[in-house]
């Protein structure tokens, strides 16, 4: 069994011990690739940073927290471009699995760092369920989808809400999803209402979104951690996806050399069959 | 009649809401009915969460009971929903430990298992993935060999030091996956399903709406 063949047929175990090893590396020694800004992420930026002052903004939490490390890197720079520009905020969420206390906890903690008080700066409305009935309904009335916030405060004892009745009070839209509910606050709340809105979501889902870019109805695109780490650097504040991604370059390098290798390992076999045959 | 009912019901519905959709909603009558009607969504959905809670105890429940295949890992399906939801669903006023905020049970085991467990389970796909690209993706045609050769750079590219090697590289690659892959090639292609998928589920709801389509019913 020559090496190409011992290559092919190597237990699945020990590529998986390589992913790992290469996923422990950067956490050891970090290497800190300088990470290049996509045009996408920097007219995202571009259009948080043209906000003016007080502009109502919708945070959205719409991922679960099996991705969290993709997506709340997103939603961290988010709130804190937000916080730092003395937006409003209005923040919730069309998942039920935990979204609601990741963003609880989330703007909470970083509106502390800025001074800012619940009910006048920002607000958690939480989770109704029927995304569609809910991004609709709010159009009209976001009372009367959401009564109360996510602790149960009725929207009318927050003076914030007191001002943001519908659509017609937000300024822009931050999405954050790992889910199809991005695609319904553009059809529905930028196609019907015409907010302005920008995505961040999963590497997997962005593609997608490209469409949406180059229609104009999405102004700016944050692809998976790349995306995050791009918005942390426009940001001037480094987080956990800045750190992730020495690990996605590395792993990213691995599945290529396997590719590779595998590949070549396929054409030696198929040139050998030929010759045994002639 | 039991048939008739819900096929008239998902009519009304379903045309009001359609109609209104191109109607002014500031307009009180307008606005207040397809409010109303998607309130009662929003209520009803809650009641098929509530369903859905009832039936996974009821099902775990009887596999227990019949000591059926597995039925220990039934019982920790049911710890689970009783520990997470029980504490949840009491007033905060009682103790602290109750509700869903800091501080709470239900926060404890969401931070500190379920969050870490989901993030886990997801992760777990990078070693699938890496197994399966080295078995599978083979140039064995034209077409595999030009989708290996376009993942191949756009993993270059969605890395920094990746794209630094592509920086490299004679011409602006970067600039060339950006501008004719992901905004040229796959643009174009992710337009076309997205457009494709809308007329479907379009003509689904005229089904639906029509009476045409009656599976949710339970009927072929």
């Amino acid at each position: 069994m020559n090496f190409w063949e011992r290559f092919e047929s190597m237990d699945r175990r020990w590529v998986y011990l390589m992913v790992a090893i290469t996923v422990v590396i950067p956490f050891i020694f970090p290497m800190k690739f300088p990470v290049s800004v996509s045009p996408e992420a920097r007219s995202f930026f571009d259009a948080v940073d043209s906000l003016p002052d007080s502009s109502v903004v919708m945070l959205v939490f719409d991922y679960y927290p099996s991705t969290i490390a993709e997506c709340e890197p997103m939603a961290i720079a988010g709130a804190h471009h937000l916080f730092r520009k003395h937006c409003k905020v209005v923040t919730l969420s069309n998942i039920p699995y935990g979204a609601p206390s990741m963003a609880e906890s989330i703007t909470r903690g970083i509106a502390a760092e800025y001074g800012k008080e619940y009910g006048k700066d920002f607000v958690n409305l939480g989770y109704k369920y029927g995304y569609v009935s809910v991004l609709k309904g709010m159009g009209v009335s976001i009372e009367s989808i959401f009564p109360a916030d996510n602790r149960g405060t009725p929207l009318s004892e927050l003076p914030l809400m007191n001002y943001v009745k519908n659509y017609e009070q937000v300024d822009f839209i931050f999405e954050v999803a790992d889910n199809a509910t991005a695609d319904f606050w553009i059809s529905i709340v930028n196609a019907g209402y015409g907010v302005p809105m920008g995505v961040g979501c999963t590497a997997v889902m962005a593609p997608k979104f490209y469409a949406f870019l180059g229609a104009g109805q999405i102004v700016g695109l944050l692809g998976g951690m790349k995306g995050a780490a791009e918005y942390e650097i426009l940001l001037d504040k480094k987080g956990t996806a800045f750190r992730g991604m020495d690990i996605q370059s590395l792993v990213h390098f691995l599945i290529i050399a396997l590719v590779v290798i595998g590949n070549v390992g396929f054409f030696v076999k198929k040139r050998r069959n030929r010759k045994t045959k002639s | 009649m039991r048939t008739t009912a819900p096929v008239i019901v998902a009519f009304l519905v379903g045309i009001t809401l359609v109609i209104t959709f191109f109607l002014n909603e500031k307009t009180p009558l307008v606005g207040q009915l397809s409010n109303q009607l998607l309130d009662w969504l929003i209520i009803i959905g809650g009641f098929t969460l509530l369903l859905g809670v009832v039936s996974i105890l009821r099902v775990s429940w009887q596999t227990v009971q019949r000591r059926k295949e597995g039925w220990f890992y039934k019982i920790a399906t049911i710890v689970s929903v009783l520990v997470m939801a029980i504490p949840s669903l009491l007033p905060v006023s009682w103790s602290p430990l109750f509700g869903r905020f800091e501080g709470s049970i239900y926060d404890w085991l969401f931070v500190n298992l379920q969050a870490p467990m989901m993030a886990t389970m997801f992760a777990t796909l990078a070693f699938y993935i890496a197994s399966a690209a080295y078995r599978a993706f083979r140039a064995r045609t034209a077409e595999a060999t030009l989708l290996l050769l376009t993942a191949v750079l756009v993993m270059f590219w969605r890395v920094p030091i990746g794209e630094a090697i592509l920086n490299l590289m004679p011409g602006d690659m970067p600039y060339f996956i950006n501008k004719f892959v992901m905004n040229g090639a796959n643009l174009a292609v992710q337009r076309g399903i997205i457009i494709g998928a809308a007329l479907g589920a379009a003509a689904m709801s005229l089904r639906i709406i029509l009476g045409i389509e009656r599976t949710y019913l339970g009927k072929g």
